[in-house]
């Protein structure tokens, strides 16, 4: 009985696992030379910026210089300066961190209340359904730019945290309705009912089995808003809407270019954070895209 | 009282519509059903798609509500909302008609399997994890797959991981609702014979739900015909298969094939007659509505439902 005990002992304990979910990500993206390189990009880009950062003095570089204006790129001025005489490389930097941090904050927390909103819904359906769709649709009618324009002129302490805070309540709508119609779906199929009778509680069905089912979903939703939201700030600064010019920002440097003398003779100003932006975005859907196809099985490349 | 008394059971779904979405009409999917079933014993609901047989399952184990009527398991009423006697949901599990659909795709088998064990008893991982392989080597499975997620097995395998679930708490009672309909002929023996073996090893009762008469006269020592909700006939095995008396348990005993090609012209002949009959008397045998009517005992055993002329 020992002996038969420990060989099953030792069966069970050196089993080899299936590939799990994030292995076969993993197995996608480097399949994918494309999402590959923009892992790699992002990646780079994030730690240096984030790494560069603390060694910069936000209060030096958006000190006015009037001696340096419109300066050229030189060993000073790695991207010259502004009309200010602000050094744009040092803007460049603080901005794509606080782009990043918005796209981040933004991303987490739309996806946090999207996901429980959405899987509440759909998961109990009924009437508790009806009424939280009514209140998502009173979200979605609400003029979203106007309110976040009165928003940018009446708060006193503008700050990261706060743009992001308001651009959240405007931006948790659409994966809320994504999760909750797929939540609708799952909810009925058998692995759900049968975790009924085997006496699981409801929520438990709902985060400890319906959620996984629905993960790829969040997982790709949540990848591809992010390029969107990482753009979202300039956007609005770009409009005049954003961080005020003490807190650099892309959107700032890249609203210079509304000056035709700027736009024509200074690329300097605008130009880096532009392809920035660019490339940023393309990254971000091109993992995004990879992120897709690994979840369909059909897809898949690797 | 017995072990499982169902006492004039009804559910109905309600049909929306018009102003305010009031509810303007029902379906009734089980209208008026009662039998009750022995410990240790098969019990067979047979009927067409649509017939309610599936419903009628899902009420006894509450995943559909009940209209009306009473579920007594073992004297305990099922249908009191206050009565929250989780041992008694323990005690009554459920096998899925669609072993694709009834395992998550996202958990690796000693998750599924290990499920009620988790809800119901406190075990360490490593307790967990021999009871898991126990119980995967009891439903013929290789205790090294549960790292495995449900996509690797078969039809008939994943049957057995479903099953296996479904005895992990050693329950009483088994509601099997076409455990076998989505397995293909080979499997379906496998899998049947081996729910016979553990009923005899675990005492298991089942309430069957199956479209397959075939399969029924295997496995059941009770039926019960459904047929718009409705019972139309009700007795041991032996009283349906030779002795049918409602003309709609006639048509489906008539349909079972023969394999016999001796008996091919015999078989086609007697289906025939039995449609033509079926054809000629069927407003005898139900009401206005085309339901049927109330069962009438013609032995101690067997129940038709017979209009009251006889």
């Amino acid at each position: 009985m020992d002996n038969l005990q420990k060989e099953l002992d030792n069966k069970i304990n050196n089993i080899e696992k299936s590939p799990s979910g994030v292995s076969i990500i993993w197995r996608e993206i480097m399949r994918d030379k494309l999402a590959l390189i923009s892992l790699v990009f992002l990646l780079l880009v994030t730690t240096l910026v984030y790494g560069v950062s603390i060694f910069l003095d936000l209060d030096e570089i958006v000190k006015i210089d009037l001696f340096a204006i419109h300066e050229p790129p030189s060993s000073d001025f790695w991207l010259g300066t502004d009309y200010g005489g602000r050094d744009v490389f040092g803007q460049l930097i603080i901005g794509t961190r606080n782009s990043l941090t918005i796209g981040f904050l933004v991303t987490l927390m739309t996806g946090l209340i999207g996901v429980t909103f959405g899987l509440t819904a759909g998961f109990f359906g009924g009437h508790i359904d009806n009424i939280m769709m009514r209140v998502l649709d009173f979200f979605i009618i609400l003029p979203f730019l106007m309110i976040v324009i009165v928003f940018v002129s009446i708060v006193p302490n503008y700050s990261i945290i706060s743009f992001s805070l308001i651009m959240t309540a405007f931006l948790w709508m659409g994966i809320a309705r994504l999760i909750r119609s797929k939540a609708l779906q799952e909810r009925e199929l058998d692995y759900a009912q049968a975790s009924k009778t085997l006496g699981t509680p409801r929520w438990k069905i709902m985060f400890g089995q319906v959620l996984p089912n629905v993960s790829s979903l969040i997982i790709v939703t949540m990848t591809l808003n992010l390029a969107a939201n990482i753009g979202l700030e300039s956007g609005l600064s770009f409009l005049g809407f954003g961080f005020p010019e003490e807190t650099p920002s892309l959107g700032t440097l890249l609203s210079y270019a509304r000056n035709p003398q700027t736009l024509e003779n200074r690329w300097w100003i605008w130009m880096p954070a532009a392809i920035l932006i660019f490339l940023l975005m393309l990254s971000v859907r091109n993992v995004g895209e990879a992120l897709k196809r690994a979840t369909d099985a059909r897809q898949r490349r690797g | 009282m017995g072990f499982l008394d169902v006492e004039d059971l009804k559910v109905h779904f309600p049909i929306r519509g018009g102003l305010l979405n009031r509810k303007i009409d029902a379906v009734r999917a089980v209208d008026g059903v009662s039998f009750s079933i022995e410990q240790g014993k098969t019990y067979g609901l047979v009927g067409e798609s649509g017939s309610g047989k599936t419903t009628t399952g899902r009420a006894v184990i509450g995943l559909n509500n009940i209209t009306a009527g009473k579920v007594f398991f073992e004297g305990n009423d099922l249908t009191d909302k206050k009565n929250k006697m989780l041992d008694v949901r323990k005690d009554i599990q459920m096998i899925f008609q669609d072993p694709y659909s009834s395992l998550n795709p996202k958990k690796r088998v000693i998750d599924i399997v290990a499920e009620p064990l988790r809800n119901y008893e406190r075990l360490t991982k490593k307790e967990e994890r021999y009871k898991v392989a126990e119980l995967l080597e009891k439903v013929g499975l290789s205790p090294e797959s549960i790292l495995k997620y449900p996509h690797e097995f078969s039809g008939g395998q994943r049957q057995r991981i479903g099953i296996a679930r479904a005895i992990a708490l050693k329950p009483k009672l088994i509601i099997a609702d076409e455990p076998v309909s989505a397995l293909d002929v080979s499997v379906q023996a496998q899998v049947l014979n081996f729910m016979k073996d553990i009923q005899k090893e675990l005492n298991l009762t089942y309430l069957f739900i199956s479209h397959d008469l075939g399969i029924v006269k295997h496995m059941c020592d009770e039926i019960g015909i459904m047929y718009k909700g409705r019972y139309v006939e009700e007795g041991k095995t032996g009283d349906i298969f030779t002795n049918p008396q409602h003309i709609y348990t006639k048509r489906l005993v008539a349909a079972i094939p023969d394999i016999d090609p001796k008996n091919r012209e015999k078989q086609k002949q007697f289906r025939e007659e039995v449609q033509r009959e079926y054809e000629e008397s069927y407003e005898s045998y139900f009401n206005e509505e085309g339901l049927a009517y109330g069962l009438k005992k013609i032995s101690d055993t067997h129940a038709v439902a017979l209009p009251e002329k006889g």
